[in-house]
């Protein structure tokens, strides 16, 4: 047995991060760690990397207690982690991020760079990596970033590799990649642990799967033993229907009128209208120019031509000020970055993009802010202290909700979501789904841009389907996964990885 | 919530400790002196608190109290009158203020560069405007700005009373400070929720490029002429005194309050130095060490929240 964990234990401060974390991996396996956000699935694969130190339990490794104090030790003893955060140096070149403080060494300290520039194209021809040595980092993908990531952890010889949520920022096609990638692993005799959340994609590459839920182990065993509902059940710990339907209801009137926007070098003619009440889909493969629609609506970008009514008025859209004006809100995808001020206190966040509401000739009133903070806390069943805790204290559900609530406080009645549910776990998906359904039911318009179509098909009332910046087509909220592939994929060429 | 007292406690001990090591230290004098020195490092320190919070910095304010100096007693000379020449430094150091503002929000110019560039242009012009030489023929009356008393107490201190109150309105009870909480906080929401960020950030400059300009004639008062060499390394004890008082450079944190003891610190310090018969090239390298151990004592508050 490559790597035993038995009874870890975890505190930071006065959390019990890890009460009971047990764990088995093979050589030539690949071991899926599942669990919801703050399951503790991170924290046990750090203790693994060496990152922290654990506060009981045993580790076997190769059949031998072990404790590696710093991932150089832990990386020395061939354990290494692919993070979902890129920790590569940017600037530097592939080779040289692979190589990174093991530069192979010429007489007097100065570095080989022939030899580096030749062992790091051997290692990733051998792999059939779309990498060259000489690229410089910052302009792969993420994809592609992982992938150097992987080349440092063969090269360095490691015989148990970590992904941690490897795909959670990848495409369609680089998650294939990815997966391919992991089979050759395994062929080669490798131990993988592998995070994730995502059901989907498990089966196509697990052997074994070890379930966490509240820093505990709830099911470690082969996975073949256990039915997706199964797995569900175990990482939220009730029943879900792992089937959220959301019930139409008759459209209103209508909303969002776009005609005709293009925007250099990617939107071109898109046309499109949003009635109140409704919920439509946005697919579309990576690339397709979703988000830059989104971004093109909001006023992040300036559209080349094209005209927008706001619920039959003609607006023009020039900057986010325009867009919020005129009733538009977008929750971007990056959320936590693009949508939300930590440092500040829930009622500021919830207020900032409304202050004129709450103040008079640029003079705040203080306790009319605290009600509608509290009001709108309550609607949206946001978990906070008070409306004085700072927002990057809550949950990543909450969080969200704030983001949200911040537009209703507004009364926006066009809701953009990029990518509402990356990122947040099965329960938190549900509660975003019935926030959005709120929203359509008390009378606005949404557009949900989403990669996952088991989600769309869920959520939408009908589907748009977008093509290298093109409307490829609409189809009803009942389609079929494959309908939806055809418009978003038909004549276009692969997702490349630079 | 100690640590967040810290500043508080630092000064308290500061005066006591002083008062028992020197017998100067609790004369009106002294302590009047003390105000006056304070009050122009106090003055800028405002402004450069609501420019800290709103996520920027501006080095240049030691060169802009010296051209709002210059360029107001110039105007004294020039035959106008003292409340003219006040408004005229006040305005040079709004202009040049809103110029540090516009560059970095317009152009998207790191502020930390822009303010550099402007700390060395506004020093050259106010350098090749006076030939070099200090302006003299300033009236009599001139001198009450920096040195005279009202009811009892330095007029200086009425001045920044009121800056710190206006001040402390601004940011706690106005959309513009609400505002440059939320862009130093975080920018991206800040313009995902329809903030007008550059006018904002631009106004945020323009009202710490006024203080800085008031603090410029204050100084130009006491001394009683204008020089374009005045202010320099005041950057530094600006600076010094929002960060000593818990604002923080990344933006987003800041009080008046804070501000306020921390330039009384860093007052303290020199005084006291001047007083124990301290090198001043040491006072230099206390401050200094001042503000690294302040930002750290501040890290390590926050590393432990998080």
């Amino acid at each position: 047995m490559l790597l035993q964990l038995q009874g870890i234990q975890k505190r930071f401060g006065g959390i019990h991060a890890l009460r009971n974390g047990n764990l088995e991996v093979d050589s030539g396996q690949v071991h899926l760690l599942m669990g919801e956000n703050g399951a503790g699935k991170s924290t046990l694969m750090k203790i693994v990397a060496g990152m922290y130190g654990r506060d009981g339990g045993q580790m076997l490794w190769r059949g031998q207690p072990a404790e590696f104090r710093t991932p150089a030790e832990a990386s020395a003893n061939g354990i290494a982690m692919v993070h979902q955060e890129s920790l590569l140096a940017p600037h530097l070149s592939v080779a040289e991020n692979i190589f990174l403080g093991r530069e192979p060494r010429l007489a007097m300290g100065f570095v080989d760079r022939r030899k580096m520039m030749a062992e790091a194209g051997r290692l990733i021809q051998e792999h059939h990596f779309p990498l060259q040595p000489e690229w410089r980092v910052e302009r792969l993908s993420p994809a592609g970033k992982q992938l150097v990531e992987i080349c440092r952890a063969i090269q360095h010889g490691s015989s148990l590799l970590i992904f941690d949520e490897p795909t959670s920022s990848l495409s369609e096609a680089e998650t294939k990649e990815v997966f391919r990638i992991v089979r050759t692993l395994r062929e080669r005799q490798m131990g993988v642990i592998y995070i994730t959340h995502r059901l989907e994609e498990l089966r196509s590459v697990g052997d074994s799967v070890t379930v966490l839920r509240d820093g505990e182990t709830m099911h470690t065993g082969p996975l073949a033993e256990l039915t997706t509902e199964g797995l569900i059940q175990h990482m939220v710990g009730r029943e879900v229907a792992s089937i959220y339907r959301r019930e139409a209801q008759p459209p209103g009137e209508e909303l969002l009128r776009v005609e005709n926007l293009s925007r250099a070098p990617l939107l071109e003619g898109i046309s499109f209208s949003l009635r109140a009440g409704e919920i439509a889909g946005m697919a579309g493969l990576i690339g397709a120019g979703r988000t830059e629609l989104c971004r093109a609506l909001f006023g992040l970008d300036v559209m080349d031509t094209g005209s927008v009514q706001v619920a039959g008025k003609q607006v023009t859209i020039r900057s986010p000020r325009d867009a919020v004006r005129a009733g538009i809100a977008l929750i971007p995808e990056d959320r936590q970055h693009a949508g939300l001020a930590r440092q500040l206190p829930v009622a500021h966040n919830l207020t900032i993009a409304h202050l004129g509401a709450v103040s008079r000739f640029g003079f705040l009133n203080h306790p009319a802010e605290r009600r509608v903070a509290e009001e709108y806390g309550k609607r949206l069943r946001i978990k906070a202290e008070s409306p004085r805790q700072l927002a990057g204290r809550l949950s990543g559900g909450n969080q969200q909700k704030v983001v949200i609530a911040k537009w209703l406080v507004r009364g926006a009645r066009v809701f953009l979501f990029d990518e509402p549910t990356r990122g947040i776990d099965v329960g938190a998906k549900v509660e975003v789904f019935e926030t959005m359904d709120r929203l359509a039911k008390d009378g606005a318009a949404i557009l949900m841009v989403s990669s996952e179509l088991p989600e769309l098909l869920q959520v939408a009332d009908r589907i748009l389907v977008m093509r290298q910046g093109h409307l490829t087509g609409e189809l009803p909220g009942n389609t079929t996964q494959s309908a939806i592939m055809q418009l978003a994929a038909l004549e276009s060429s692969q997702g490349t990885l630079s | 919530m100690i640590q967040r007292l810290l500043p508080f406690f630092t000064l308290i001990a500061l005066v006591v400790g002083l008062s028992l090591a020197s017998p100067h230290f609790l004369t009106p004098t002294n302590l009047s002196s003390v105000v006056r020195q304070t009050a122009v490092i106090n003055i800028m320190a405002l402004g450069m608190t609501i420019i800290i919070i709103a996520g920027g910095i501006d080095l240049s304010v030691g060169s802009i109290l010296a051209m709002g100096g210059l360029l107001g007693t110039m105007a004294m000379e020039k035959g106008m009158s003292i409340p003219t020449g006040v408004g005229v430094g006040i305005m040079a150091g709004m202009f040049w203020g809103w110029s540090n503002g516009f560059m970095t929000a317009k152009l998207r110019i790191n502020p930390f560069i822009v303010t550099l560039g402007t700390l060395g242009i506004v020093r050259g012009l106010a350098l090749i405007i006076s030939n070099g030489l200090p302006v003299h023929q300033i009236p009599q009356g001139f001198s009450y700005l920096g040195e005279g008393n009202l009811l009892g107490v330095p007029f200086v201190l009425w001045i920044l009373l009121v800056c710190a109150v206006a001040m402390h309105i601004i940011l706690e009870h106005t959309r513009l400070g609400r505002y440059s909480f939320a862009i130093g906080s975080n920018p991206e929401a800040a313009l995902y929720a329809g903030i007008n960020v550059d006018f904002f950030t631009t106004a945020v400059y323009t009202i710490g490029g006024m203080l800085t300009g008031l603090a410029g004639m204050i100084e130009a008062s006491r001394l009683m002429t204008g020089q374009p060499t005045a202010g320099q390394g005041y950057e530094l004890q600006a600076i010094a005194a929002v960060v000593i008082g818990g604002g923080s450079l990344r933006g987003g944190e800041g009080s008046v309050i804070g501000t306020l003891v921390g330039a009384f610190i860093m007052g303290l310090l020199a005084n006291g130095s001047d007083l124990l018969g301290i090198s001043p090239y040491l006072q230099q390298a206390i401050i200094g060490a001042v503000i690294i151990i302040a930002v750290a004592f501040d890290e390590l508050r926050k590393r432990k929240l998080s």
